[in-house]
């Protein structure tokens, strides 16, 4: 499934807002020393996202241009939530409960 | 640069301005609190290198307030437009007291029960704008949102069912009205007790069908954490929509509030994705951007909760 920003893409714009808006108002040495660290220790994670390969988005974007051509047949929303809610368990999983019931399993 | 817009603004204005500080939040456009005569004023100012496609100028936006405070919607008094603030385009309105955060609008102690219909009241003055009032205002429609998914080119299967379910059950048109674009809880001034008494952020003003702009405020994201009560996370759509029809003479019914309930919510699921693409292109780097695009998902869900509910 492809998402975007990709996990290596957020890491990459935590970087720069560290390095960019908050290293620049640290004036406690320890604190900007510990700043450094874990910008540092963040880099690692970024290289590390660097080396896996792309994820194949290839179904989503079948079933996307599929239903753009007005191809819908039953089942297909079913089909589509589950996605959505897989995603959301890593983007937002609090968000599920505010449907209480009605959030798949 | 606050000295050189002080200056600006005393030339303006003809009295000493306090000293003008930066107000949080907004990432398209500055906003600068300033005292100047004995007035409450805010200071609109465009942000540096943010080109926003379908929203208007500063210019543009200064004369929509203008209009809606002619037609008597209570709305922030325009006072000046400057062509050239420190460098950049600039309006000065006044700054009305009150709670714009939509998360406390929904928690807020002493929340009038005639918010709801207070907002219906200011709505229906807005949609009687005379067009010709405001003849520079584009017209929108729902093609518009497919260019801006293709734009992004993401693949986004549960967006292309909103579209696809929208283009099939279209109800029959309304003549387009001026509408505010962004109408909803967190675009407008709360007191409590007092309830609503400003209409803010006028920058998505366009012409376009009125029940899409009536039921913007029904989309769950800006229902801030309150999903039970429909209209904003402040109260039921009833009374509002009751208000309204009986202000315009139109007569929009719950089926009609419905539709374009999830049209808003495809609106928005792309405009995460817009927003998303903003930061990835590089024309302006922020973290909010970058998750907007993941927090997408969300509207993705709600689209296909509305789905469901439209298919039972």
């Amino acid at each position: 499934m492809s998402e975007r920003p990709t996990a290596q893409e957020l890491t990459e714009a935590i970087l720069e807002f560290l390095g960019g808006e908050i290293l620049p108002t640290i004036e406690d040495p320890r604190l900007r020393f510990r700043t450094l660290v874990a910008m540092n220790a963040l880099s690692i994670v970024y290289r590390e996202l660097e080396r896996l390969p792309l994820e194949d988005d290839t179904e989503q974007c079948e079933l996307a241009q599929r239903i753009r051509n007005g191809d819908v047949p039953p089942g297909t929303l079913a089909r589509v939530k589950r996605d959505v809610a897989e995603r959301l368990r890593i983007a937002s999983p609090r968000y599920l409960e505010t449907y209480g019931k009605t959030a798949p399993e | 640069m606050i000295a050189e817009m002080r200056e600006a603004l005393q030339a303006v204005l003809g009295s000493e301005p306090s000293e003008p500080k930066l107000l949080a939040g907004g990432a398209s456009k500055e906003a600068w609190a300033v005292d100047a005569g004995g007035e409450r004023l805010l200071v609109r100012r465009a942000a540096v290198g943010v080109i926003h496609r379908h929203t208007l100028s500063l210019a543009d936006e200064f004369a929509v307030l203008e209009a809606a405070h002619e037609a008597g919607v209570k709305a922030p008094r325009p006072i000046a437009y400057i062509p050239d603030l420190d460098g950049r385009e600039a309006f000065v309105m006044e700054r009305l007291e009150g709670e714009t955060i939509g998360r406390r609008i929904v928690r807020m102690d002493g929340l009038p029960a005639e918010l709801p219909t207070q907002l219906a009241d200011e709505l229906a003055k807005i949609h009687a704008i005379p067009r010709a009032r405001l003849a520079f205002l584009q017209e929108a429609n729902l093609d518009r949102m497919v260019d801006e998914l293709d734009e992004v080119g993401e693949a986004r299967p549960a967006i292309e069912l909103g579209l696809w379910w929208l283009r099939e059950h279209r109800p029959p048109p309304r003549e387009p009205v001026v509408v505010h674009g962004d109408y909803r809880i967190g675009n407008v001034v709360v007191r409590p007790h007092e309830g609503l008494v400003g209409v803010l952020d006028w920058e998505f003003a366009h012409v376009d069908e009125p029940v899409r702009d009536l039921a913007f405020a029904l989309v769950r994201a800006w229902r801030f954490g309150v999903p039970d009560k429909r209209l904003g996370g402040i109260g039921d759509v009833e009374p509002y929509l009751d208000r309204y029809n009986d202000l315009t003479g139109l007569d929009v019914r719950a089926e009609e509030l419905d539709y374009w309930e999830l049209a808003g919510n495809v609106g928005w699921a792309i405009g995460c994705l817009t927003q998303m693409q903003r930061h990835l292109s590089g024309l302006d780097r922020s973290v909010e951007l970058a998750v907007l695009g993941r927090l997408g998902a969300e509207v993705e869900y709600e689209i296909c909760h509305l789905l469901e509910k439209v298919a039972a």
